[in-house]
């Protein structure tokens, strides 16, 4: 069996008194497992994710990221093990030029400046984007600031991978050029996206929220195929899968 | 281009140029910080009479200006909202104090005068030479220089964070009138009843953002330490640099310089 990374039991949240975001939220997450999380927009997709980082703090239930408990006191000890990439790049990047962003977790971490050299242009080579170290952040194009979002995240080589939107603002080049990414790093990922088409690729397993709660969970097949369900929440099927003759702008009616 | 655009291109361009590769911008950046806190405490503690002095130290600005290559009418430019205030500290003193004080050329200049000559000059020097450290040295370098001497953590983390927020208020004020301005075709700027609550949203979401680019940095590892590793040991160079620079604001300030060359010049 492989080993338990993320347990999540009962977790319920909300921002203002009455009015849960996430309502008894049970999941765990494996080793290998890529999981894609789906759902209508306000879903509580961001929200679940920011709690797992531990930015979200006031909620109840119980979180563990490799059987540490998620609270303040475990913080830094998590933060070591999680990368997560925001979905607005802008809240992400801070510094002048690209280099120095990607720079800045491995530096934290107290490493020498040639592996942290090092690791910069391999993470900027993975997402193909040799070269533009010196470039400032406020010249990026929305897409090349997401992917400099996430190269800065792989700078620091975490345990488990957490991204929010990340094929969004993505030319398709780039797009399978992160397919490609995140299917080379091995280990747990969870995802959130509106793209299934990216999930279908990405993902092995798929957890649809709605109402505060897991409505789904299970592998892609089961549910993105589901046409009913997925409208239902206020999703379509992925393109790939949607049959030919449906493939209308209005979803096929 | 509108107003608030052009200050954050002004607010990146003074990062860009501090991120260039120059020498002076490769000093060691304490060196730096210290040499300009020294050229601070000297100008500040010049005498309110003592022009001749303050005229001298002007000598530290101009020269790092010529060496480091930045063009001194951009810096003036871009200080502009920044210098008329510093000089307006003294305007009224030519009125109060109208007793005679130095003769200059056969002129008799006032103590009001000549207080307020001094006082100009000092803000114009504090501000000059602020904007030569922050211009040839990235913000991260100097706060983690600042960590060197053991200024205290918090200080140097709300100078960084500070700095950062400037920029991200200013981004949101971009987007807020951009925003504006596209739904009020015709107008010419924000109308004046619209500043309230348009300045409130700015407010609060540029506090957003800051919070949230705060928690960017703490989720990278940030502890309110500034790794000293990626600055390099000092050199050499940097001592040399140091010590004649230091030595050289010192005699401006110890020695009324221009009045000793006057009057060489004077026999
Ligand atoms: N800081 C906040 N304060 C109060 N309510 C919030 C806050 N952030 C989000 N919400 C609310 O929580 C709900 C869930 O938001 P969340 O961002 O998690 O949705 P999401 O599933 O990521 O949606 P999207 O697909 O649009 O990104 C939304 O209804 C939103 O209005
Ligand atoms: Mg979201």
């Amino acid at each position: 069996m492989s080993h338990i990374h993320i347990e999540v039991k009962d977790l319920t949240f909300a921002y203002e008194k009455d009015r849960k975001i996430l309502d008894g939220v049970t999941f765990t997450a494996r080793e290998q497992d890529a999981i894609g999380i789906i759902g209508a927009n306000g879903a509580g997709k961001s929200t679940l994710l920011k709690i797992l980082v531990g930015l979200l703090l006031s909620f109840e239930g119980t979180v563990r990221v490799e059987e540490i408990p998620l609270e303040k006191r475990t913080l830094p000890r998590i933060r070591e093990k999680i990368g997560y990439v925001f979905q607005d790049a802008d809240s992400q990047l801070f510094s002048t030029s690209v280099y120095e962003d990607i720079a800045f977790g491995p530096r934290n971490y107290g490493l020498p400046e040639e592996e942290v050299d090092r690791r910069v242009r391999l993470a900027l080579k993975k997402v193909s984007l040799e070269g533009f170290g010196k470039k400032p952040i406020h010249r990026l194009s929305g897409g090349e600031k997401k992917l400099v979002s996430i190269a800065a995240i792989l700078s620091m080589t975490p345990d488990i991978l957490l991204m929010d939107e990340p094929s969004a603002a993505l030319d398709p080049r780039n797009r399978r050029n992160l397919i490609r990414v995140l299917n080379e790093f091995d280990h747990l990922k969870i995802l959130t996206s509106h793209d299934l088409d990216f999930i279908w690729d990405t993902c092995s397993r798929v957890i649809l929220l709605g109402e505060g709660r897991i409505l789904y969970d299970g592998n892609p097949e089961g549910i993105l195929r589901d046409k009913k369900t997925l409208e239902e929440s206020g999703l379509e099927l992925p393109l790939s899968l949607t049959p030919r003759e449906e493939r209308t702008p209005s979803g096929g009616q | 281009m509108s107003r608030i655009t052009g200050a954050i291109r002004e607010m990146q361009t003074i990062e860009e140029s501090a991120s260039r590769d120059q020498w002076v911008n490769r000093i060691h950046p304490l060196v730096k910080f210290c040499l300009t806190i020294l050229y601070l405490i000297c100008v500040i503690s010049c005498g309110r009479y003592d022009l001749p002095r303050v005229l001298g130290l002007a000598l530290y600005p101009f020269l790092m200006f010529e060496l480091s290559g930045l063009p001194f009418g951009e810096a003036l430019y871009r200080l502009r909202i920044v210098l008329p205030l510093v000089c307006i500290v003294g305007i009224f003193n030519p009125l109060l104090d109208r007793r005679p004080g130095a003769e200059i050329l056969g002129f008799t200049l006032t103590m009001g005068l000549l207080s307020m000559l001094t006082l100009m000059i000092k803000g114009i020097l504090t501000v000059l030479s602020s904007y030569l450290l922050v211009a040839s040295t990235p913000v991260d370098d100097l706060c983690a220089a600042m960590r060197m001497i053991h200024i205290p953590r918090m200080i140097v983390v709300e100078f960084l964070l500070i700095w950062r927020y400037i920029s991200l208020f200013m981004s949101e004020a971009e987007k807020t009138e951009e925003a504006y301005l596209l739904r009020a075709p015709g107008q010419k700027g924000i109308a004046m009843k619209n500043w309230g609550p348009l300045l409130g949203s700015m407010l609060l979401r540029s506090m957003d953002r800051a919070s949230e680019v705060y928690e960017a940095m703490c989720l990278r590892g940030f502890t309110g330490d500034f790794p000293a590793g990626r600055i390099r040991k000092a050199g050499r160079r940097d001592l040399v640099f140091f010590v004649s620079f230091a030595a050289g604001i010192l005699l401006l300030r110890i020695f009324p310089v221009l009045v000793l060359v006057g009057s060489l010049f004077a026999g």
